[in-house]
């Protein structure tokens, strides 16, 4: 992390507190979510998006190619839209066939190119990429909603407003590959260059020129524009699974430093004293925003229907109290905190990326440190004394818990052989245990812990009689540099619920509207409320939860 | 054919833990691997590593002995894996660090705690099929093939979206 020693900022919040599962679990998007430092660094260029090729049938099926300049260099989004027939329309990841698919160019690809990446991108994972190719997508079609935008723009009339505001989307994403798979650019070949350092900067600039290819080809089918509020509104929507939930346990250094900079952000949000009244108003603003954005997020899902719908009316019952703090208290973001302290773990983290809008200029610095440019700078612990002082110290939540026990060991990850794509089992009514992946990072860390004598000798000893313990010994060696590294909590418990680990992932990717479809699998909106490409420019990046302009 | 060095390295890894390397040894060979067939090639010497797992040899000595060398700011290194494997070892580590050969297995190994390891630009990796079938064979070996039970429990989304 980079020191920013003259920037005032009160305590973190503890890495017990934040790196709960449950807590992230409850996380929202923030200004200094990927998606947002995406779009400023587009404003500040006042990036043009381009569309050299067009080469689309009236039915809506063919090519097209968008460009766009970043940091000094050109990239191009190649999408091809093919006929897929409703049998096959599938959000899972072992999918063969979609309607549409994408890879992210570095530079403009020649004819030949294009011809290449038109044959491949549609196969996905069965065909081979080059490393000019940077990121592999492929999106299938809100039906309902796209048929019916279609429907209405050839019949002279814009869409249902409600439909477009309660489905936010025309299509939907189910995998954005990128770093080396499949044979496309490793990150390390790019990730140096501005406006794609930052993590997933690739991923987020494909989702977004997604995005207006989906408007671009429902326009082109329908044979009329749609009104820019609703283009506004409609984002790209992702189904995304278990194969997101592995990357935070096997990426320690990268998940600390973004809760490291989103946890410094607001430490120093809450340390702003005396504030203009533009920052007050402010934050009235985003106050009732984001009470009108819990209205509009509707779920088919009961149970998380009710989570959402308690959400709303905690934040609506405090809401005079919010107003009133952000206009008189001599710390608003403190006192705003402080007042939902006592509430949900979803209030105390909505009112956390809240606290944390108004202060740009304080904060969005820290974009700079998500990146893990290094690796894991950590000294290994030298004797096994002062690696057993450091578990007492700093992991006890992983110690004096029974992992034998059926509760605490009930689910085990492994990678599936169809796809090679990450899933947990139910241990002791599925195959496959003893192949499990090393996910189990409080149980490791417990048993070496348990292995561990009272005398003191090298660590490089103890691993030549233990080599089952290095991971665990590498992880707790990680503790003492990276507190935001490990998620404290057993993965394999039978009350892990893998979906507190994705929304956690999504948030810092700036995904809304989370709709959940079991304890596994989420959809998410990706852009709503974006700058559209001819929206970029100063002031463009205010979308934070987003509503419907209708 | 060509690869990612990231394939590669999570394949390495994958293929080190399905010949019965613990987690963290194989972490390590997967970025030592991706290294060695990036910087010249050694693929006989990767083979020749995974199949002396999990008796022994270097995807398990290598990780733990170097680790003792860093926790002491450098010192010798006593190995009789090839040198290619040595050099690619301390060149994935996160600190600076130089190994000179001095003889009859024996390295000099030079950390700087201060700086860290200057990146590799990855390239492309190619003209090994023969490890990457004895890796894939081996990666294989930690797949579970997938049940009604864990598409019942809801791993992905349902068979048809059509919505």
């Amino acid at each position: 992390m980079r020191d920013f020693p003259d920037i005032p900022q009160v305590p973190l919040r503890p890495p017990g507190k934040v790196m709960r599962l449950s807590r992230m679990g409850s996380m929202f998007p923030t200004r200094l979510s990927f998606l947002r430092t995406l779009i400023r660094r587009l404003s500040d260029e006042q990036a043009r998006l381009t569309r050299p090729v067009w080469n689309i049938c009236a039915q809506g099926f063919g090519h097209a190619v968008y460009s766009i300049d970043l940091g000094g260099h050109r990239y191009s989004l190649v999408a091809v839209s093919n006929d897929l027939p409703a049998d096959a329309r599938t959000d899972r990841v072992i999918a063969t066939a979609w309607d549409t698919a994408y890879v992210l160019y570095d530079g403009v690809p020649d004819t030949a190119e294009i011809a290449r990446i038109c044959d491949a991108a549609p196969k996905q994972e069965a065909a081979r990429f080059t490393e000019r190719d940077l990121v592999l997508s492929r999106a299938n079609k809100s039906v309902r909603l796209f048929g019916h935008v279609v429907d209405r723009l050839r019949s002279g009339k814009q869409p249902d407003e409600a439909l477009v505001r309660n489905t936010g989307y025309l299509m939907r994403t189910t995998a954005v590959y990128g770093n080396g798979k499949f044979g496309i650019a490793d990150r390390a070949l790019y990730d140096e260059r501005p406006g794609l350092d930052g993590p997933f900067m690739a991923e987020m600039l494909t989702v977004w020129m997604i995005r207006h290819f989906t408007h671009d080809l429902v326009e082109h089918i329908g044979g009329a524009r749609l009104d820019r509020h609703l283009r506004r509104h409609l984002g790209i929507g992702n189904s995304t699974g278990l194969g997101m939930a592995p990357f935070l346990v096997n990426h320690p250094v990268l998940l600390n430093n973004w809760v490291m900079a989103r946890e410094t952000a607001l430490a120093r949000a809450r340390a702003v004293t005396a504030p203009d009244t533009a920052v007050r108003d402010r934050l009235c603003d985003l106050a009732r925003r984001a009470g009108r954005h819990l209205a509009e997020w509707q779920v088919p899902d009961a149970e998380h229907q009710g989570r959402i719908d308690r959400l709303q009316r905690d934040w609506q019952g405090r809401m005079a109290q919010i107003l009133n703090l952000s206009q008189t208290a001599d710390a608003p973001g403190e006192a705003l905190v402080a007042l939902c302290e006592s509430g949900s773990e979803d209030l105390q983290e909505l009112m956390a990326a809240l606290v944390i809008e108004p202060f740009g200029d304080l904060v969005d610095g820290l974009s700079d440190c998500m990146s893990d440019p290094f690796g894991a700078m950590v000294v290994p612990f030298s004797g096994t004394a002062a690696l057993r002082t450091a578990i007492d110290r700093e992991f006890g939540w992983a110690l004096g818990v029974d992992y034998a026990g059926r509760e605490n060991c009930g689910q085990f990850w492994y990678v599936s052989a169809a796809k090679q794509e990450p899933r947990l089992g139910l241990r002791f009514e599925e195959q496959g245990a003893q192949k499990e992946s090393p996910l189990d990072i409080a149980r490791r860390i417990s048993a070496l812990r348990g292995d561990l004598e009272t005398k003191d000798e090298p660590v490089s000893a103890f691993l030549g009689r233990h080599p089952e313990h290095a991971l665990a010994a590498l992880r707790v060696a990680l503790g003492g540099r990276y507190p935001y590294a490990e998620i404290q909590d057993n993965l394999i418990a039978e009350t892990c619920l893998p979906i507190d680990m994705l929304r956690c992932k999504l948030s810092f990717f700036g995904a809304s509207k989370f709709d959940p479809k079991s304890d596994r699998w989420t959809r998410i909106t990706l852009c709503q409320g974006a700058p559209l490409a001819d929206e970029l420019g100063p002031g463009a990046d205010d979308w934070w939860l987003p509503v419907f302009a209708g | 054919m060509s690869w990612s060095a990231s394939e590669i390295a999570a394949l390495a890894t994958k293929a080190a833990r399905g010949a019965g390397a613990p987690a963290g040894q194989a972490a390590r060979f997967g970025e030592a691997a991706a290294f060695c067939l990036m910087t010249g090639g050694a693929p006989a010497a990767l083979e020749a590593a995974l199949a002396a797992v999990p008796a022994g040899g270097p995807v398990l000595d290598l990780p733990a002995a170097l680790d003792g060398i860093i926790a002491r700011q450098g010192g010798e290194l006593r190995s009789d894996a090839p040198a290619i494997l040595i050099r690619a070892y301390v060149a994935v580590l996160p600190f600076a660090a130089d190994a000179t050969e001095t003889g009859h297995g024996r390295w000099k190994i030079m950390v700087d705690l201060t700086r860290p390891s200057p990146r590799p630009t990855p390239r492309r990796i190619s003209g090994c099929d023969g490890l990457i079938a004895c890796m894939s064979e081996l990666a294989a070996r930690t797949f579970v093939p997938e049940s009604e039970a864990s598409r019942a429990a809801g791993a992905g989304a349902g068979l048809n979206d059509n919505d």
